[in-house]
């Protein structure tokens, strides 16, 4: 198992009063699922990809990650498993403007302390496999949504996470741009990732083997 | 990682141009200021370092005790004192004492038949070169001033007294009468060296050589002392040699010793001091209060421009925090980046700093040098500079940018940074420092304005004083003022030892025989017309005669009201009194003039004496003149001179220009005050302009929204404004009383001064004011015009 949720609580202070964000939320993922999660605006769904994330709190409940009692974790303890383990794709692609495409790759091997050859070879493999070889001295501003996505996938898989979050991945992309995507994520899964996607759309997730259903912060 | 800081730094200062330009120029004004201060302040503090024995050298200084002056520290001690620590005390090595040319007056000088006014001549022992070590081109240091009547010449005097010719053994004539052998060339003294003679005479030329006395304190007395000799152990035996030679009733003074590294920054209040080159260290401490003040006005604005920025930065700190940066990776990173900036703004400010070093020569009346940026000591300081201005400004944004979770920062709805009191509380800041440098520039000028045009109860107007001590007789003297008299635009003539405006003989007057203490009063021999030329008020009496008969032992006296009021008699009353202030027991008041500014504004008026005793020769002819060519005057009062006098050059010294002269100090404050001020403004601006960029990006959704629902660009600018007004109104609120009270504390320098009206705060808010308005309404206008679709679409 890679990771479980038990009754997950987080709510926030507003005048007085307690507003839930996420309700009694169980969840169980395995290694090698392609989940899901759908709901309307508000429902909690990326409160929920956040937890899962590690970049947010949550009031109550346990979270396991490989076994490892995230909700008692010191925030750096956190922070390391999180680094090591978890790759993130976000709806805006959150690209850093000053850096080329290759620069962006090579971004997370520096704060994991990869050699320099070590950092050549992963980038020169992640631009192979995504296509993007000639693309590698251009600025995000130059290149296309679609295009821009690629390079957030592929910086997000660069150090091989075990699992890959994924916030409306194609929410910025028109159909045809969006479609590809979700097909790089289905390969991607074969070759045994993980990953759990935040999707307003039916189509995409019929891409994953799973779908969890939020409202008001439930799962239902 | 390090190389990857510096280049996502470089990339970000190139994509934002503007702000990066605003930050740089804010920053690069600060440090120029701080680099030419601190230069300025090494030069300063450099003063005489470069004497090898500079730990062993003292001056000795004259501590008055007696009641009649006012206690008085004097930089120069009696002819006696240098011999007889040199003979008494086996620790003193060397001591050497040094005279300028009849106490402080230009001296008249024929070399090569030509006629040279010098104002640095000095009278010295020979041991003066022992002690500050002078580097001989010709002739040797050793035996060079050995005889009577020999003299050593700079380098640059020999070339202005002898052009290319060899200076050896050739004679120069001093004031027409002494007749002096060039025995030696030494290389100029350092512009950092207390000591700055162009020519040095053998002491043993002078009187003072063989009757030294312990009564006349005009020697500046240095002595060099055995290498470790601590000088407070010397302190009883200097007193047992003045109880030696002076008995108890007589003794006026004590003897001190002054470090040589004290003589140049901590001589102020001390009198007589010979020096051309005299420093101050409070002027040291106000500067460098200033320059640190700007210096973090530039470090406030970096802040203030890079908060601005925030919402971008929040953005990025929260993607890196995803990808695995740690908080300690991204403070390096904010710290790069500003290194990276403020040693860009270091290297633009050493450029400005070169530049500027001629004008700022001219503000301070400093002798910097551009080589001085190549000295260790400087590239040392400027280093940290750099790591303190870095450490500083990148604070700010270091740790409070690095410390935002990635969660809130990705959502944009969350993204609502900042601590907008802090921010505010910057420029606050800044705009207060700005103001209270406005309304201490607008103070300064009005004080420098009212002692220009305040009545001083005569005129220095259309006077000059022509030196008449290079003329021997007393009849060439008044051939002289007949002759000036004859020139066509001359009104009035009058002959004196000297004039308002500079040191006389200072006497002590008493009331009467119990009165011990008596009260300074300085006194001036004049002819009777000198009243006329000076225009002086006289309230009773009549003026001097103008001739004395041979062998009158009777003086007559005529006192201002300063010195009639000390004595208690009303003006009609003094008229006949006999008055015993030094001048001889026959001393009769026969006038009274109304008080007059004789010295500068900063001191109130003492008691004064004009007189006809011979005791002091009269120096100085003073002539009134008709303002129509002043040119044409100027050349027929040369040419008079040259009639009477062919063997001495012609000097003079219009009386309101050196009465400006004694403002010297006042005015470089205020000409530094402008500058400073106005690059205090200029960097506030910036960081006012930063902060409207910030709110505007801030607010873009909020204008948007009111634009949508029918706001008109008008309203929109103006509601940006006037949050900006109420910080500026704050700033003012805070800055008014500072500097009132600032400004109060400065004017107490001065015994005439103004009153700090409620114009100068106006003035000062209004600029304020205007200047915000201008700099925030151009965001705000841009804020204003933009397009609602655009800034109301999400990301």
């Amino acid at each position: 198992m890679l990771l479980e949720l038990n009754n997950i609580y987080k709510w926030v202070q507003s005048g007085g009063q307690k507003i839930f964000l996420l309700k009694d939320i169980n969840l169980k993922v395995e290694e090698g699922e392609f989940i899901s999660i759908m709901g309307p605006s508000g429902s909690g769904k990326s409160t929920l990809l956040n937890i899962i994330g590690m970049l947010d709190v949550f009031n109550e409940g346990e979270y396991n990650f490989l076994d490892e009692p995230v909700h008692s974790l010191k925030e750096k303890h956190r922070s390391n498993l999180y680094k090591q383990y978890i790759g993130f794709v976000f709806q805006a692609y959150h690209l850093l403007d000053e850096l080329t495409v290759y620069e962006n790759l090579e971004m997370p091997l520096l704060y994991k302390k990869y050699s320099s050859s070590e950092r050549k070879a992963l980038v020169a493999d992640m631009l192979d496999k995504f296509n993007i070889v000639g693309k590698q001295n251009l600025f995000p501003s130059q290149l296309s949504g679609g295009q821009q996505q690629l390079v957030g996938i592929a910086r997000a898989l660069i150090s091989s996470p075990k699992l890959i979050l994924a916030d409306e991945p194609t929410g910025n992309l028109n159909s045809k741009q969006g479609e590809e995507i979700m097909e790089i994520f289905k390969e991607l899964n074969k070759d045994g990732v993980t990953i759990v996607q935040v999707t307003h759309s039916e189509k995409n997730a019929t891409y994953g083997s799973r779908t969890i259903n939020l409202l008001d912060g439930r799962k239902i | 990682m390090f190389k990857n800081h510096i280049k996502i730094a470089w990339r970000s200062l190139k994509m934002d141009k503007m702000f990066s330009v605003l930050n740089i120029l804010g920053l690069s004004i600060g440090l120029t200021i701080a680099i030419l201060l601190f230069s300025f302040i090494t030069f300063e503090k450099s003063y005489d370092t470069q004497y090898k024995n500079n730990k062993d050298i003292y001056r000795v200084l004259v501590n008055t005790t007696g009641d009649a002056f006012d206690k008085e520290i004097m930089a120069t001690a009696p002819a006696a004192v240098a011999p007889a620590l040199k003979s008494e005390l086996p620790t003193v090595k060397h001591a050497a004492r040094m005279l300028q040319h009849s106490f402080g007056e230009t001296a008249f000088i024929k070399a090569n038949n030509s006629n040279f006014l010098e104002k640095r001549l000095f009278w010295c022992d020979q041991e003066l070169f022992s002690i500050f070590e002078t580097e001989f081109v010709k002739g040797n240091a050793a035996s060079a001033l050995s005889r009577p009547n020999t003299v050593v010449l700079s380098v640059s005097a020999a070339k202005k007294y002898f052009g290319e010719q060899d200076p050896m053994g050739k004679t120069i004539k001093v004031d027409d009468k002494t007749e002096l052998e060039v025995t030696g060339v030494y290389v100029d003294y350092a512009k950092n060296s207390t000591i700055d003679a162009n020519l040095i005479a053998s002491f043993n030329t002078t009187y003072f050589y063989k009757e030294p006395s312990w009564g006349n304190s005009s020697f500046e007395t240095y002595v060099q002392l055995k290498e470790n000799t601590s000088k407070s152990s010397l302190k009883n035996q200097i007193q047992q040699i003045i109880d030696k030679n002076i008995d108890k009733e007589g003794q006026w003074y004590t003897l001190s010793l002054q470090p040589l590294d004290q003589v140049h920054l901590y001589s102020k209040d001390y009198t007589n001091s010979y020096t051309s080159r005299p420093g101050n260290i409070s002027e040291i401490k106000n500067l460098s209060f200033l320059a640190l003040l700007i210096l973090l006005i530039a470090c406030v604005n970096y802040m203030n421009l890079m908060t601005a920025r925030s919402q971008k930065r929040a953005k990025d700190v929260g993607i890196n925090k995803t990808l695995g940066a740690s908080s300690k990776n991204l403070i390096a990173r904010f710290y790069a980046e500003t290194g990276l900036l403020t040693l860009i703004a270091l290297c633009i400010g050493v450029l400005l700093s070169v530049a500027i070093i001629p004008v700022f020569n001219t503000l301070t009346d400093g002798n910097l040098e551009f080589s001085f940026l190549l000295k260790p000591d400087f590239i040392l300081g400027m280093f940290l500079v750099w790591l303190i201005t870095t450490l500083v400004a990148g604070s700010y944004p270091a740790f409070y940018l690095s410390g935002f979770s990635p969660s809130s920062i990705l959502k944009p709805a969350n993204r609502m940074v900042g601590n907008s009191v802090i921010r505010k509380a910057l420029v606050v800041l800044q705009f207060t420092a700005s103001v209270v440098l406005i309304v201490g520039v607008l103070v300064v000028y009005q004080q420098l304005e009212f002692m220009k045009n305040k009545d001083l109860g005569y005129t220095p107007q259309n006077v000059v004083a022509v030196s008449t001590a290079a003329i021997k007789t007393y009849n060439n003297k008044h051939a002289l003022a007949e002759e000036v008299k004859r020139v066509s635009s001359v009104l009035e003539v009058g002959l004196a030892q000297g004039f308002p405006g500079m040191e006389v003989s200072g006497r002590t007057i008493h009331k009467n025989d119990q009165d011990e203490n008596g009260k300074g009063i300085q006194t001036n021999v004049s002819d009777a017309s000198v009243l006329d030329v000076l225009q002086l008020k006289l309230l009773a009496g009549k003026k001097l005669p103008n001739l004395k008969q041979e062998g009158d032992t009777l003086v007559d006296v005529v006192l201002n009201k300063k010195a009639i009021d000390y004595l208690g008699y009303t003006p009609e009353e003094a008229i006949g009194k006999k008055v015993d202030m030094q001048l001889g027991d026959g001393a009769t008041i026969i006038g009274v003039v109304d008080d007059f500014n004789f010295e500068s504004l900063h001191k109130p008026v003492g008691a004064y004496a004009f007189h006809n005793n011979n005791y002091e020769p009269k120096s100085y002819l003073l002539v009134r003149f008709n303002s129509v060519s002043v040119t044409n005057t100027m050349q027929q009062l040369e040419a008079a001179y040259a009639k009477v006098s062919p063997d001495s050059s012609f000097d003079y010294t219009f009386l309101d220009k050196n009465m400006e002269q004694l403002y010297a100090q006042d005015r470089k404050i205020a000409k530094v005050g402008l500058l400073f001020c106005l690059l205090a403004i200029f960097v506030a601006c910036l960081g006012l302009f930063g902060l409207a960029a910030f709110t505007a990006e801030q607010r873009k959704k909020e204008i948007g929204v009111r634009k949508v629902l029918g706001a008109s660009v008008l309203g929109i600018t103006q509601m940006l404004s006037a949050d900006f007004l109420k910080l500026v109104i704050v700033s003012l609120l805070v800055a008014f009383p500072v500097a009132y009270i600032l400004m109060q504390k400065w004017l107490q320098e001065f015994a005439y001064r103004i009153d700090i009206g409620w114009l100068v705060f106006f003035i000062a808010g209004m600029c304020a004011v205007i200047i915000a308005l201008i700099t925030v309404s151009f965001q705000a206008i841009k804020a204003a015009t933009a397009n609602p679709i655009k800034s109301l679409r999400t990301e």
